[in-house]
């Protein structure tokens, strides 16, 4: 009954997972058993900060004895699912390192086959797409055929890099009238099962973690982005009805990375060296214009590539879930506020842009 | 002391210019995972430089002590400086000298400390060096240590969100640069000038422009605490002095400058002070051109470097043209503001009172103009002026002016367009010609003649019109709307201006007639598709509207129940359908509005509208089907 609190009208959904505490990871947290948070209700949490615990709230909070199963029919059933009637959808997965990110979305380590138990969010959604495909098609007796296209990339220092093609330069965003924002020139590998997707999803994955050793980046520094486009066609009375849409998985960086994205605090950017130019002075000058009473004026300063690339994911008509991941041991406590207040903050995200109505009404 | 060329003494300048070198060289090549490896090995040369500094202090502890027995009480203006503190020694005094020389090896320290992360230690180095030198009069020896001391205390302090601790450094940096430019003025030395053997220090240049760039941080750092602490009026002017000095002390790179420019401009737009934004418009039209020419295209296919450069360059230019359509659009739009009356036509008493106001005050403007906000490097001066004449900053009053403004802002639209083109860059690409539309429409308002008005009107349709058919709502749901609402909104201006056209004739012809219904439907069939957006996927319209829906959604239904109404038929039926779809419509915003009571602070003029038609039109339907019925 509680569940018809988030109403469909929401562009974003925020999911909390607590992870379990964990022993001999070497993560800080070891030998502390003491918690910073509790998880009061299906949508509520509780921070032990001082003086006062604070609440919050969100479409779903999940527990540390939460299935993998479960994590994956709350989030992921219904993405998919109106993946499958032409919608676009995206699930982030976001959170401090060591937070349960990546289990969460891929599983344990070294995940081969699709039997465990322990499989993420990505190999059960890649299932359940193509169950509902076969589904489709056989209930179609072959009126209706599909196309499914991955293409898997990494958004490291603002720069593009296709995991599919770990000898590409950097890449750039374009955008078409017709498909949106795209990575031009990134590879695109057909998949026709589970099977087939997960082994694009775990080449890609090889080269992430490559990269970060040969070219001393840490794949925490990085976002990625693996993204399913699947075409449908319908053929029916001599007309083909062609939809697509797009599925995004994010694993975005570290949240303990993003300060410099989300700065908030009031921190000062510096000009530490004498012949460095005065970098973000524009970002001041930005925030000034931020403030001004609605006049149209033109920022010269863009977009990061992320939320470029998954503009429309964000406040548009798509479907998307964030999975803000936590861990509770109490020497985490700075991280997982920041990653609760994050999550809350998540849910306002939305396009800005009004329509352009004349607000003083004259009626004539 | 030892003396400056004794063997000893060059080994302590030999340390330094080694720490100096693995602090700012070889810091950047360590490794991630001993990310401060050079820097330790800095600190440990400056602990030691600092200790052989002391030593040297000690044995000339006798002589300090008589020299500051002569020289307390003398320096007048330097107290003033350092806040009515008690000073002993003159800056330049040996122990002053002493003080300044223990204080840069104690900022470095401090600074060495900061940067790996041991704030609390780089504060406690950054205060010794403060409280040595507290005790000295300002003087051309220490005044840049004692800005750069400061910057730094201020960068910590805000760090630890201690904002107003971090103001208090910074202006106190700003009033010593300040009296010391006023009072002294001499060049200065810089920090490194104690530990360098004669033929290695800087030249005159080189210190003046270390000087001056510290100065410059201060002000940077400064526009960042206004705007942490919500002063954006404060800041605005910080940024401004920003800029203003790297340029005059050429440290910029012209690319970065121009857009920074530019975008000030746009903080001026919202504040309406066209001026100033004209004149950071002009200037980022003139130092962009700095950055060389744009590589053509053949050259950007050979190589990759020259790719990227004519990539930049165009972007940039782009940018800054975009900022200038804006400059247009709201100098235009103010005017208008300023002009209309209250159902929002040319008030032609008010546009000849301020005509005759403007005549008064034209002698004085030239006066008026303030220097204080202007570039003034001298190389570039003349072409920032001549840049600013091709543009008014006044608010035009007459269509010739406006139309000179939009002229100018369309121009700027062909510019931008050449970079943002559709094909890679729709949002920017549409974002512009939304933009056109809005310079046309605001020109219309300055035009008389109906007819020509409507025409101009017709322009901005048929730059919306195929875009809004291609567009992909898929992906670009809001722009869609956007353009959905827009189109709607100047059909029904269309169909405003051609029913006054008709009312001054007789008997409109048949071919007005047809004309007319065209727009209307035109009209309402574009507000329907933006309604029809609002749908959810199964086709259900909401109960409850999304706020920034709300008012754009209940303005559509209320124009569409007006454009119903005005559908001119000589049909007795046709028109009973079209009178009762309109009274539907006016319904719908009556109702929405009981039912949500908060929405009716955002349409009350349609509401109050609607409630009135809700009322009366029932008794004109009543009246059509009775002439109906007594017809049959």
């Amino acid at each position: 009954p509680l569940q018809s609190n988030s109403n469909d009208g929401d562009a974003i959904k925020v999911y909390v997972r607590v992870r379990p505490l964990t022993q001999g990871t070497g993560l800080t947290t070891d030998g502390d058993r003491s918690l910073c948070l509790a998880v009061t209700s299906e949508h509520t949490v509780r921070l032990n900060s001082k003086p006062e615990p604070r609440n919050f709230t969100y479409d779903h909070v999940a527990d540390m004895d939460t299935s993998q199963e479960s994590v994956f029919s709350f989030v992921a059933k219904n993405i998919v699912e109106s993946c499958m009637n032409g919608y676009n959808g995206t699930i982030f997965a976001y959170g401090q390192t060591g937070s349960g990110k990546t289990f969460t979305m891929l599983g344990p380590n070294e995940l081969t086959d699709f039997s465990d138990e322990l499989r993420g969010v990505i190999p059960r959604s890649f299932e359940y797409l193509f169950f509902l495909i076969s589904r489709e098609v056989e209930k179609s007796a072959g009126a209706k055929s599909f196309l499914c296209k991955c293409s898997f990339i990494e958004i490291y220092n603002e720069q593009i890099f296709d995991l599919l093609d770990s000898a590409s330069a950097s890449l750039f965003l374009r955008e078409d009238i017709k498909k949106g924002v795209f990575v031009e020139g990134a590879v695109e590998k057909y998949a026709a099962s589970a099977a087939e997707a997960y082994q694009v999803l775990s080449m890609g994955w090889r080269n992430r973690r490559v990269a970060s050793t040969s070219m001393n980046r840490e794949s925490s520094r990085s976002h990625a982005v693996f993204t399913m486009t699947l075409e449908s066609k319908e053929m029916g009375q001599g007309v083909v009805n062609i939809r697509t849409s797009q599925l995004n998985l994010v694993d975005l960086a570290g949240s303990e990375r993003q300060r410099d994205t989300h700065a908030e605090g009031s921190r000062l950017k510096e000009a530490s060296s004498i012949n460095r130019s005065l970098m973000c002075l524009g970002q001041v000058i930005m925030a000034l214009v931020d403030v001004s009473n609605g006049r149209s004026r033109h920022v010269c300063y863009r977009d990061s590539k992320l939320t470029f690339l998954l503009r429309d994911s964000l406040g548009g008509n798509a479907k998307t879930y964030i999975i803000a991941n936590v861990h509770p041991g109490s020497k985490c406590f700075g991280e997982t506020l920041s990653t609760l207040q994050f999550a809350q903050r998540a849910k306002l995200i939305k396009n800005k842009a009004m329509i352009n109505e004349d607000t003083h009404g004259n009626v004539r | 002391m030892a003396s400056t060329n004794s063997r000893e003494w060059k080994a302590v300048c030999e340390k330094f210019r080694q720490a100096q070198d693995l602090s700012e060289i070889e810091s950047r090549k360590d490794p991630e995972n001993d990310p401060f490896r050079s820097k330790y090995k800095a600190r440990e040369l400056l602990k030691e430089i600092h200790c052989t500094v002391k030593n040297f202090e000690v044995d000339d502890r006798e002589n300090e002590d008589r020299e500051t027995d002569g020289q307390s009480g003398e320096h007048g203006d330097g107290e003033a400086i350092n806040g009515g503190v008690h000073q002993v020694h003159a800056g330049d005094s040996r122990a002053g000298l002493r003080a300044a020389k223990l204080g840069v090896i104690e900022y470095y320290l401090g600074v060495n400390h900061i940067e790996t992360e041991e704030l609390s230690a780089g504060e406690e180095y950054l205060m010794t060096c403060l409280k040595l030198l507290d005790e000295c009069t300002v003087t051309r020896e220490n005044v840049s240590l004692l800005i750069q001391v400061r910057n730094q205390l201020g960068i910590l302090w805000a760090g630890r969100d201690e904002t107003e601790t971090a103001q208090g450094f910074l202006e106190k940096a700003e009033s010593i640069y300040t009296h010391y430019m006023k009072e002294d003025g001499q060049p200065p030395l810089d920090l490194v000038d104690f530990f360098v053997l004669e033929e290695d220090a800087p030249s005159q240049q080189e210190r003046i422009r270390r000087f001056e760039m510290a100065y410059t941080h201060t002000l940077y750092y400064l526009a960042q605490v206004y705007k942490n602490m919500g002063q954006y009026e404060r800041a605005g002017q910080y940024c401004h002095s920003t800029l203003q000095r790297q340029l005059k002390f050429s440290q910029f790179v012209p690319l970065e400058w121009a857009i920074n420019a530019a975008t000030l401009s746009q903080y001026y737009i919202t504040k309406t002070r066209y001026m100033e934004a004209r004149h950071c418009l002009a200037a980022a039209n003139v130092i962009a051109g700095l950055a060389g020419e744009v590589p053509s295209e053949a050259a950007a296919k050979e190589s990759e470097v020259e790719y990227e450069k004519r990539e930049q360059l165009r972007q940039k230019r782009a940018e800054i043209a975009r900022c200038w359509i804006k400059y247009c659009l709201n100098l235009l739009q103010d005017a208008k503001k300023l002009l209309e009356d209250n159902i929002g036509e040319l008030d032609l008493d008010r546009q000849e009172e301020l005509q005759r106001a403007r005549r008064g005050e034209e002698e004085e403007k030239e006066r008026g103009r303030k220097t204080a906000f202007l570039f003034d490097s001298t190389d570039t001066f003349d072409s920032i002026c001549s840049q600013e004449e091709k543009v008014s900053c006044i608010f035009p009053l007459s269509f010739d002016e406006a139309r000179a403004i939009f002229l100018v802002g369309q121009n700027y639209v062909t510019q931008a367009k050449e970079y943002f083109e559709m094909d890679g860059h729709v949002t920017d690409h549409i974002e512009i010609l939304q933009d056109h539309s809005a310079l046309f429409k605001v020109l219309a308002f300055f035009e008389e003649d109906l007819e020509r008005r409507c025409k101009m009107h017709k322009r901005r349709v048929d730059m919306l019109e195929p875009i809004c058919k291609d567009l992909n709502a898929q992906y670009y749901l809001l722009i869609c709307r956007q353009l959905q609402f827009e189109l709607a909104e100047t059909f029904y201006e269309m169909m405003d201006l051609k029913l006054a056209v008709a009312e001054k004739q007789d008997q409109p012809d048949a071919h007005t007639i047809k004309k007319f219904n065209h727009l209307c439907s035109a009209s309402i069939k574009y507000y329907q598709t933006f309604l029809d957006s609002i749908r959810s996927p199964e086709g259900k319209f909401p109960e409850k509207l999304e706020d920034d829906v709300l008012r754009p959604a209940l303005v559509a239904k209320f124009r569409i129940a007006r454009l119903q109404s005005k559908i001119i038929t000589g049909n007795l039926a046709t028109q009973l359908e079209n009178l009762s779809l309109s009274l539907e419509s006016y319904n719908f915003v009556v109702q929405y509005c009981e039912n949500h009571p908060e929405s009716k602070k955002s349409v009350e003029t349609e509401l109050e509208l609607s409630e009135e038609m809700v009322s009366l039109l029932p008794i004109k339907i009543n009246r059509i089907q009775g002439r109906i019925a007594s017809s049959n």
